[in-house]
């Protein structure tokens, strides 16, 4: 090996090192931010425990939590996530497989429209559709619905039943639409890139085209769409705009059939208060939330 | 209005919630007309347009009042250093946003503060303002507009208006109170509107880098520093100038925007002065809502204390000012009206 | 009705397309892609029929007005279009080198201990709340660029929330995502390829350019979704971008504004106006159409180098 070409070895994993180092310090500042700020502000407002479950404080108060943000966030994420995944999924395979299709570009170039929208404006468009909806879904579905369920028990009404404007289903649809994209576009770079030749093994192996693709190729392309799915869930998590005129947020606990709290709904509004005690609710609110996507990161990493 | 729910809540032993969220003035307005809402707040009035929509059907009245401080950031001149503050008139402010005065030594400037003219420095102005839509936005420029005509005729009041300062790259905008308020402490030479709680929780900060100008009632020539006092007498002589001109103080189910017009630049006081409105229905069974009684009765027990006991020291969160009894009144009035 | 219809059917054709997978897959398939293909449809007639009061007084004029007066309701999002168009660029332009150092450094240069925790540090960026970034460009990052910018001979930036203080914001946001992507596939490069590159004596950076050559799909995919986000950012852009609706500027050291934020910082109080509302959906209309242009002009460059 010639010394230039050692030389270029070193400069240019140099290069890349240091962009790698760029891109990371800035994240890594503002990680830590978060971290020494939000810890110090949930001793300060009353330990984990009850920052986990308390209402949110006012300016007078000493202490307070993010209880009811937490349950909303959590339900929405789950419910968001879950048609996201759903949905991604199967489109991910559709545009990544069949690319030689007209439609399969057509639905592409779909889904990387959809990536570019302003995450408040798909919120205007499940509230639209909510309005429109509302009244009749109530009086058709819903309602006859909750009263068929109310044997159950009393706190069904808290899932499901006639719904107000704003509820958690409409933020988890919101949030499930935004999340769509981001599955199925890694899902489509992971299916794009097999080999033909692994591809003809799968076939060749798997006999029914679903075998082939979905439990042959399982090895091949579960790390992406893994990472798809956690990549999409810790964006939505994450997301305020769209929850704004669909969930509209609450600072108590209430009802996933009306107004639906949020931990970055919070985050949005203590944070810009001029008062410290709710400046610190919101940095205690963003560690919590980053604390629990690193747990469901590292779970999913260990097991998948 | 958080503050009062939360303190409400606790006062009703966990019964009553009343959710309540900031999303802005004008969805506030829009939202409750929507019928997606119980109530609306609002930094301004029912728009003229929409109220006449809905006029006779509605009531909304005023819960606390508000106001508007100019800050500045000109370290020459900071507090700390010469423990005076500016002072300034709504001409030279409009004329700053106008992008016609552009720097600290401008003659204009020097000629109200004599005190500090030798140590005004010639740099340019930033004027930074509010980048989204914003009652505050709406209050300030109202009162440059009744202050100073020109304002009136070139840019008007609003939301969000088209600012000449930008076009001449001498504004920049920042997102919210907060926004503005990091803004003019960041940005040295810069000058920004924000909301009075923004700067009263933060007055050493400002005092550092600069402070905060006296503004100068244009009615009565007196320079006014803005402290709760000011505030409140500036509100209460707008509203007696309003009872003087109508001939009695603002009926709930009226249109708002002639008090918010006689409000804003008032005979004496702190001239930049705003209330918070807020919108209840008055039959809330005709106009639709569910469980129409309960909820009818739950607001008006809300803001019965609201308008009472929220009105005291206590309850009112630092930076705002409480109702002199004479407009709580009015809100009282409002109460009455909404059925049952 | 139709609201109600919307509503109740999605979940039906969902599981009759998931069902129809397991008997006919390419068109169960084909059901997905239709069903996203409808959400788009219906998104972009929401534009249209919001927009169109404006498009009715106005015709083409508020795509090609440059300024914004709710006063005297005359609105123009052209400058919003530049400001997206130029913080999009400073974006991606910064982002996707530091995406590929990011890949290429976790999986040559860190020792295998490091690549998960180095891994899994820069997926959590990802997550973080965009109103976060927001706050840490407010307090942070503007006045940070600002000294910097001016203290370079002929740097001006008047204030620190300029459109390059969102750019660099929206890179720093948005490398996570590509970086993801590439990462995912790097790590997939078949181990014969991987043997066969060193087997012909190539050093660990020349093997580390071909095997970026081999995952181009994924770093296709990734500069689609980060290029996406950058011109989706709402939150965090409107809080750095500076707010300025009422001049051109191709200067990225002023303030300026993006049709992400601008209907962001706009539409809460749009509804007391008039026009704003339409004017503020004409914009997301203008956004879809440039969409659609760069999608156009990424399969036009993709055929003609065949990637």
């Amino acid at each position: 090996m010639t010394a230039a070409r050692k030389l270029i070895n070193w400069l240019g994993l140099g290069l890349f090192a240091l962009l790698g180092v760029a891109a990371v310090v800035p994240l890594f500042l503002i990680i830590g931010d978060i971290y020494i700020k939000g810890i110090d502000a949930i001793n300060r407002l009353g330990g984990l425990w009850h920052f986990l479950t308390a209402l949110p404080p006012t300016p007078f108060d000493e202490k307070g939590g993010i209880g009811p943000m937490l349950v909303g966030t959590l339900y929405m994420t789950a419910l968001g996530a879950l048609l996201g995944i759903a949905v991604g999924f199967p489109l991910g395979v559709y545009i990544g497989e069949m690319r030689r299709e007209k439609f399969a570009n057509v639905s592409r170039v779909a889904v990387n429209i959809l990536v570019e929208f302003p995450t408040i404006v798909v919120g205007l468009f499940v509230y639209a559709v909510m309005s429109l909806a509302k009244q009749s879904l109530n009086q058709y579905l819903l309602d006859p619905l909750s009263k068929a369920l109310s044997p159950v028990g009393g706190w069904i009404t808290q899932f499901i039943g006639p719904l107000d404007g704003f509820n958690a289903y409409a933020g988890a649809a919101a949030l499930a639409i935004i999340m769509i994209p981001y599955v199925a576009l890694i899902t489509a770079s992971a299916y794009a890139s097999i080999e033909q030749q692994l591809r003809e093994a799968a076939y060749a192996i798997g006999g029914r085209e679903f075998n082939a693709l979905f439990v042959v190729l399982r090895k091949a392309v579960s790390r992406a769409v893994v990472t798809a799915a956690l990549l999409g869930t810790a964006k939505i998590a994450g997301e305020t705009a769209p929850l704004l005129f669909t969930a509209f947020g609450n600072t108590y606990y209430a009802p996933f059939t009306g107004p639906t709290a949020a931990v970055s709904l919070w985050i949005w509004y203590a944070a810009q208060t001029p008062y410290s005690v709710q400046i610190a609710s919101a940095y205690g609110a963003a560690a919590v939330l980053l604390t629990i996507i690193l747990i469901i990161f590292i779970v999913a990493r260990i097991r998948g | 209005m958080f503050t009062w729910s939360k303190t409400f809540y606790q006062v009703t032993g966990g019964k009553i919630q009343v959710n309540y969220q900031s999303i802005g003035s004008g969805a506030g307005a829009a939202q409750f007309l929507g019928k997606n809402l119980d109530f609306g707040a609002s930094d301004v009035p029912m728009p003229k347009d929409k109220y006449q929509q809905v006029a006779g059907q509605f009531v909304q009245f005023p819960v606390i009042i508000g106001s508007i401080v100019i800050a500045y950031n000109v370290p020459e001149i900071a507090y700390q250093k010469t423990g005076k503050y500016l002072n300034l008139t709504a001409e030279v402010i409009a004329l700053i946003y106008m992008g016609n005065i552009t720097q600290w030594c401008d003659p204009r400037i020097k000629a109200l503060n004599p005190g500090l003219a030798d140590k005004l420095p010639c740099k340019d102005i930033v004027a930074v303002h509010r980048s989204d839509g914003s009652g505050t936005t709406a209050a300030f420029t109202l009162y440059l507009s009744k202050a100073y005509p020109a304002w009136n005729q070139t840019v008007s009041w609003g939301y969000t208006v088209n600012w000449p300062a930008d076009q001449k790259a001498k504004g920049t905008g920042a997102k919210g109170n907060e926004g503005v308020a990091q803004a003019v402490l960041q940005t040295p030479y810069s000058i920004g509107y924000i909301e009075f709680a923004y700067w009263a929780t933060n007055k050493d900060k400002y005092d550092q880098v600069g402070g905060v100008a006296f503004v100068r009632n244009d009615n009565d020539g007196k320079y006014y520093f803005p402290t709760t006092e000011n505030v409140a007498m500036g509100a209460a002589a707008g509203l007696e100038r309003y009872i003087k001109k109508y001939g009695a103080p603002p009926a709930p189910d009226a249109d708002w925007n002639p008090v918010s017009i006689e409000l804003s630049n008032p005979p004496q006081g702190y001239p930049i002065v705003s209330f918070t409105y807020v919108f209840l229905w008055k039959d809330y069974a005709a106009e639709g809502y569910g469980d129409a009684a309960t909820k009818a009765a739950l607001l008006k027990a809300f803001f019965r204390w609201v308008l009472t006991e929220g009105q005291k020291p206590e309850n009112i969160v630092e930076g705002y000012i409480p109702l002199p009894s004479s407009i709580a009144n009015i809100g009282l009035e409002a109460l009455n009206m909404v059925k049952p | 009705m139709l609201g109600l219809l919307l509503v109740v059917l999605i979940i039906p054709y969902l599981i009759a397309a998931y069902g129809l997978l397991f008997v006919k897959l390419r068109w169960g398939l084909r059901l997905f892609g239709a069903f996203i293909v409808a959400t788009i449809g219906l998104l972009t007639a929401m534009f249209l029929v919001e927009a169109y009061p404006i498009i009715a007084r106005d015709g083409v004029a508020v795509f090609l007005r440059t300024s914004w007066d709710p006063a005297r309701e005359s609105y123009g999002v052209l400058q919003a279009l530049a400001g997206t168009v130029l913080t999009s660029a400073v974006a991606m332009a910064l982002a996707m080198p530091m995406a590929l150092g990011v890949a290429v450094t976790i999986n040559e240069v860190l020792p295998a201990r490091l690549r998960g925790i180095f891994g899994s540090l820069v997926d959590l960026t990802a997550t973080m709340p965009t109103v976060i970034y927001g706050l840490w460009g407010l307090f942070v990052l503007g006045p940070t660029l600002q000294s910097l910018i001016n203290y370079l001979p002929g740097g001006m930036m008047t204030s620190p929330y300029t459109l390059f203080t969102a750019g660099v914001l929206l890179a720093i946001m948005i490398t996570p995502y590509a970086a993801a992507v590439i990462r995912e596939g790097y790590a997939l490069v078949p181990k014969p390829v991987e043997e066969a590159v060193y087997a012909v004596g190539a050093t660990r950076f020349e093997a580390a350019l071909i095997k970026l050559r081999y995952v181009r799909n994924y770093i296709l995919g990734g500069f689609f979704l980060a290029l996406g986000r950058a011109m989706g950012e709402t939150v965090a852009v409107a809080m750095v971008v500076g707010g300025n609706y009422a001049r051109f500027t191709t200067n990225i050291f002023e303030s300026g504004v993006t049709i992400s934020s601008l209907i962001a910082l706009q539409f809460p109080n749009a509804a007391s106006y008039q026009y704003m509302v339409p004017a503020l959906f004409a914009g997301a209309l203008l956004l879809t159409l440039f969409g659609l242009a760069i999608n156009a002009a990424a399969i036009y460059i993709i055929q003609k180098w065949q990637i």
